[in-house]
């Protein structure tokens, strides 16, 4: 299970995700923001939380780690941060590489906080934070 | 710089804006944010974890949230950084009205040319998001 040992760990970065046009244009849209300039076009900017796309593409790695014992069904995300550098553009290669900051546990439950930093062309873009609260079995077994 | 910005100072009011959140939304953001989790578009896969309903993404209520802050400052580069504490679930009904959000800021600090805006998340009067706070570039 997650322990303090884990502190610290850093898993490999994702594969590069190209930031599309259409996507950037379809998550503007989503947000009921598709008419903003600023996310139209080649040369568009990403809306601010699109972030998300790539820092969940992260997570995968620790929730495949077996000595860690977590599930994404028991998890719920209570809180996010991000820090942005610049803004993800269109045409941005970017990795997401994920970092397990804090560990607050409490019983069969554990408040698990995640650090996923951004980088595109070897520049960092952004960082985000999410806190998880993840909720074992009773038995102990995930 | 924009007029907008010239003059923001602490208790500087941001303009509010309303929001409908339908099931059509919902399936929109999760095909764009890839979260395909079925408790925001499976009336029986939110019953069976033991939701009130279908729930709205966490991640499209602060995403939706921070428009407040991107069409009052005309310009989404000026957002330097963005929290959200998810306090409570949006749930979103199968009608046409959704459900209806309600997001207003206020500015409570301004430092070294970047404002401090709190952001107010209201789903039927009652706050959805915690803390929420957004630092942006003003000079």
């Amino acid at each position: 299970m997650i322990s303090e040992s884990h502190l610290g760990r850093t898993y490999p970065p994702t594969e590069p995700y190209v930031v599309s046009a259409a996507k950037v244009a379809e998550f503007a849209a989503a947000l009921g923001d598709a008419t903003n300039p600023a996310y139209q076009g080649p040369q568009a900017i990403a809306p601010p939380t699109f972030a998300v796309v790539l820092s969940s593409a992260a997570w995968g790695a620790m929730f495949d780690d077996p000595e860690l014992q977590l599930s994404l069904s028991r998890t719920v995300h209570t809180d996010q941060r991000f820090v942005w550098r610049r803004p993800l553009r269109v045409g941005d290669e970017v990795t997401a590489r994920l970092r397990i900051d804090k560990l607050r546990a409490r019983g069969t439950s554990a408040f698990i906080t995640i650090v996923v930093e951004l980088d595109a062309g070897g520049e960092r873009v952004c960082d985000a934070t999410s806190t998880l609260l993840h909720t074992w079995p009773e038995q102990g077994a995930a | 710089m924009s007029s907008v910005l010239a003059g923001v100072e602490p208790g500087t009011v941001l303009p509010r804006i309303t929001e409908h959140l339908t099931r059509d939304t919902l399936v929109r953001y999760a095909g764009a944010s890839t979260d395909f989790n079925p408790i925001h578009w499976s009336d029986r896969a939110a019953d069976a974890l033991g939701l009130p309903g279908v729930i709205a993404h966490g991640m499209l209520t602060m995403g939706t949230a921070l428009r407040v802050v991107t069409d009052w400052c005309d310009d989404p580069t000026r957002v330097l950084s963005y929290y959200v504490r998810f306090t409570k679930p949006v749930v979103v009904p199968d009608t046409d009205e959704g459900a209806s959000l309600d997001f207003g800021g206020t500015v409570t600090k301004v430092e070294n040319g970047v404002a401090t805006v709190s952001v107010e998340a209201l789903f039927n009067g009652s706050k959805v998001l915690g803390a929420a706070t957004a630092e942006v570039r003003v000079d």
